[in-house]
Parts: C-alpha cells; sequence; structure tokens
C-alpha cells in the first residue's frame, strides 16, 4: 500500500460526487433531479476548497448550487415536472451506454502518463504559473493571485468571458421573448393550473428575505472590493447581488421586482458591465499604453505605478461585477415568466 | 493499487465524463441533457483543479509575512515621514514575502480558468433551458420520443 498522497475526506467525497451525479440523472422528477444536482455541486465546493481552490469553490457555491438550481426549478415550474420517459428504449440506453465506456477506456487508457495527484513539479505547476505567484505582489499590490491573474494578466480573456455571458443573455431573450400584446398564437397561459398552494402568500418567507437581502448585497459588494485579498472578485460577488434579487422574486413576485428593475434597465445595466470593462481598456489605449495594460492609467490614479494596476483591477472587476448581476436578473426572469416578463415564479 | 491511488482523482474525473456523455446521448428528456452537460462540465473542471493542486500547499494568496509585519508596527509610530498615503498602507510590497515560496501555494492559472468558465458554463446552461422550454410550448413535452412523434404527426 503505497502512501496516501490525498487525504481520506478528498477520496470519500469523490466517491460521494460520482452517486450524487448518477443518482441527479436517475431521478424521475425533475424538481427532485435538481436538488440533488444543487447537492452535487455544493459536494463538488468542499472537494475543491480541499484543493485549495477557494475562489472556484466560492463561484460554484453561487453559481452551481445556487444561480443554475434556480434556472432548472424555473424552468420546471413553467412546464412538467416528471421526466418518465415514454418509451424505456433501453437497447438505445445500451448502446450508448457502450460508447460512453468505450470513451472512458481510452481516457483511462492515458492514465500512466500523468503526473500524481499533488506532483508540485508536474508539467502544469512547474512552467508558467510560477511566474504568477512570484510577481503578483511586485507587479500589481495584490495578495490574492487568481485576482491578479483574472484580471490583469489574462484581462484579454475575462473580458471575452464576460462578453460570452452578455451574448448568452441576448441569446436567451431571442429565444424566449415573446411579446404578449403582438402574440397571435394561441399559446396557452404561463401555467394551466395554478398551484394549490401559492408559496408566495407565506409571511415568514417574505418577512425573512425582506431582512436578508440588504445583508446579503453588502456582504456581495464586499466581496466585489475584498477581492483583492480574499477569495472573490467581480464573478462572485456579481452571482451573489444577482441572487439577492432573484431571492426577491421568489419571496415576493415578479411584478414585485419588475416595478424597479425594468426589463430596459436589466438589458442595458447588462450591457453596461461589458461596457466598463472594454472602456477601461480604451482609457488605457488614449493614456499611450496597450490595450488593458494599467499601468498607462498611472497619472490619473493615486498610488505608484503598481497601484495603477491595482485599481485598473478593481475597474474592471466591478464591470463584472454588474454584467453578471444583470444578467442572472435577467435570465431568472425570461426562464421564470415564460418568455412574457409579466407574472411567474 | 499503487498505480490507482496517486491518481484517484482523474478516474473520478473520467467516471463522471462518461455519466455526463451518456445521459447526453441516452436520456430522452431535455432537462436530464441539461443536467448530464453541467456534469460532464464539473467532470472536466475537477480534472483542471486537482492538477493544479500541490501537496501541503495552501490557498493562492499571498500572506504577510509575519516578522515583517511586527517590524512595521513598532517602528510604526517613531517613523516621520511615511512612504505611502494612509489609504494604500494596506498592501506595502515589504509586507510580503519577496519572491514568495512557489510550492506553498497551489496552482492559480488552472483555477483562474476554471472560475470563469463556472459562470460561462451556467449561462451555456441557461441557453440550453431556454431552448428546451421553447420545445416544450411547442410540443407540450420534454421527452424526445413524444416530441419526434408530434412532428411526423
Amino acid at each position: 500500500m503505497p502512501e496516501l498522497p490525498i487525504w481520506q475526506f478528498d477520496t470519500l467525497f469523490l466517491i460521494a460526487v460520482v452517486l450524487f451525479g448518477i443518482t441527479a440523472l436517475a431521478m424521475q422528477n425533475l424538481m427532485s433531479a435538481a436538488i440533488v444536482f444543487g447537492a452535487y455541486s455544493f459536494l463538488m465546493c468542499l472537494i475543491w476548497t480541499g484543493m485549495g481552490a477557494v475562489d472556484v469553490a466560492f463561484t460554484e457555491a453561487a453559481v452551481g448550487a445556487g444561480v443554475s438550481t434556480v434556472f432548472i426549478v424555473a424552468t420546471i415550474y413553467n412546464t412538467g415536472v416528471s421526466a418518465k420517459p415514454k418509451h424505456p428504449r433501453v437497447g438505445f440506453k445500451l448502446f450508448a451506454g457502450v460508447i460512453a465506456v468505450a470513451t472512458g477506456a481510452l481516457l483511462l487508457s492515458a492514465l500512466p502518463d500523468f503526473p500524481a495527484w499533488g506532483d508540485p513539479q508536474s508539467p502544469v505547476n512547474a512552467t508558467v504559473a510560477p511566474y504568477y505567484i512570484e510577481n503578483t505582489i511586485e507587479d500589481a499590490r495584490v495578495p490574492n493571485i487568481v485576482t491578479t491573474v483574472l484580471a490583469d494578466y489574462r484581462g484579454f480573456d475575462t473580458l471575452l468571458e464576460t462578453a460570452v455571458v452578455f451574448i448568452a443573455c441576448i441569446a436567451i431573450y431571442s429565444i424566449l421573448r415573446v411579446d404578449s400584446a403582438k402574440a397571435t398564437v394561441d399559446e396557452p397561459d404561463i401555467i394551466a393550473s395554478p398551484p394549490a398552494y401559492d408559496p408566495t402568500d407565506s409571511l415568514i418567507i417574505r418577512q425573512a428575505s425582506r431582512i436578508m437581502v440588504p445583508f446579503m448585497q453588502i456582504f456581495a459588494l464586499y466581496v466585489i472590493a475584498h477581492g483583492h485579498y480574499s477569495p472573490g472578485g467581480g464573478f462572485q460577488g456579481g452571482v451573489i447581488l444577482g441572487a439577492s434579487v432573484i431571492l426577491l422574486c421568489i419571496s415576493f413576485d415578479l411584478k414585485f421586482v419588475l416595478r424597479q428593475w425594468t426589463e430596459k434597465k436589466i438589458m442595458l445595466l447588462t450591457a453596461l458591465g461589458v461596457l466598463i470593462y472594454a472602456a477601461v481598456g480604451v482609457a488605457c489605449m488614449f493614456m499611450g499604453g496597450d490595450y488593458l495594460n494599467y499601468n498607462a492609467l498611472d497619472p490619473v490614479l493615486p498610488g505608484d505605478m503598481a497601484y495603477a494596476r491595482y485599481y485598473g483591477i478593481l475597474l474592471v472587476e466591478i464591470g463584472v461585477g454588474v454584467t453578471v448581476m444583470f444578467s442572472m436578473i435577467g435570465i431568472y426572469m425570461i426562464l421564470a415568466s415564460n418568455g412574457r416578463f409579466k407574472r411567474g415564479l | 493499487m499503487e498505480e490507482i491511488v496517486p491518481k484517484f482523482n482523474y478516474i473520478v474525473v473520467v467516471i463522471l465524463m462518461m455519466t455526463g456523455l451518456w445521459s447526453m446521448l441516452a436520456q430522452s428528456n431535455l432537462i436530464k441533457k441539461c443536467i448530464g452537460m453541467a456534469i460532464f462540465q464539473t467532470g472536466i473542471i475537477l480534472f483542471f483543479i486537482s492538477i493544479g493542486a500541490k501537496d501541503n500547499a495552501s490557498i493562492p494568496i499571498v500572506a504577510k509575512e509575519p516578522v515583517n509585519q511586527a517590524l512595521g508596527q513598532a517602528h510604526a509610530p517613531e517613523g516621520s515621514q511615511p512612504q505611502a498615503k494612509p489609504e494604500l498602507a494596506a498592501a506595502k510590497a515589504k509586507d510580503y514575502p519577496n519572491p514568495p515560496d512557489v510550492n506553498k501555494l497551489t496552482n492559480p492559472l488552472t483555477q483562474i480558468l476554471m472560475l470563469t468558465a463556472i459562470v460561462v458554463g451556467v449561462a451555456t446552461l441557461g441557453v440550453g433551458l431556454a431552448l428546451a422550454q421553447k420545445v416544450y410550448q411547442q410540443h407540450n413535452s420534454f421527452d424526445e420520443d413524444e416530441i419526434l412523434e408530434n412532428q411526423t404527426k
């Protein structure tokens, strides 16, 4: 028996995660599948924390376990819950299983070539990554290396990822949005039969969320602003801000939130976030530097050259936060209201 | 066993990817396909995170050096001219180890790649769910077989 390079808890969680994933797929009720999938995401989060990836675990807790579960539930709310197949399709399932196992075997055949788990000298750990670790303080005065790499060293990457979130939001709008005034198709109303028990009636839930939401939002702003020193940043803070508004949508009513955050505002603010990010890059060019090279902003920002990058990172994180927050709210609203922006979950 | 134990993470990754792939191929329910896609995606993320993990390493945040910090506090009252503005005093370069010990911090690069992948993943999941919802509006079902029957009718 070789010495275990990993702790037993990790092994336990890894086995549990496989079981949870299979359970989520085996459920006959889609609502249960969504909840088990949320639990699966939380377990993943624990595993990643154990591996030292706190920022990723934070994002997964907010996004994977929180928002994606809510998206699935919102979709199911407008459609059906049952996942009972009409035909069992046993033969086809076996055939698909053979393909999946063959793919897995092909991947596993490469197993001896991989470095051992936790090897600090493996190619991925020993080539480019040490540069980031050694230079983050010197270059940007940001102790959280993930934030520096995210917004500075690989700023282009993050700009385009933010744009992808924005584009996905537009895609969902163009797929589902229905102008109910112009709708000529005899589509059924949003919900064929309203649920017997209306959860929005619960006084306890409404009061509890009324108290929770301001604290969630302050915490989210803290996560964005303190991302330089601790796990967090624009993505996580933006998702939490979005989740706080989604909580209001669920506990009160979609109409209640739409009074403040109209569809137009949400769409404009989603675009504004990407624009802030891109504008910081353009500002760098106007100041005589390269695109997204924050050193060029030194004359207008306080502190020395490294602090120009420090504040540049903060500016683009705010842009990321705005886009992510409003795209999450927009996607939720359009899924929950079946594209009509009138009423919903 | 000696081959498997140090590489257990890769085996779990492959199992998760197989589960996701099978679900995308074989499940007839569109929402289940979306969940399968998300499981496939977490498998890939787990792969990236586990190759970036290091033994006995901490999270990728550079910690202040305790010695310098103590010295800085001791000298603070008598220091006649602060070298930085007060609001910038929090992250002076001299407070931090230079350079930090690479082997004591996990790999940040794989983490940031996966951090953005998660957020993009939820956006693509949203697109998938929106498509499924649109299909439901047309056919009143998530079941592939029923949708096909409706179309041929």
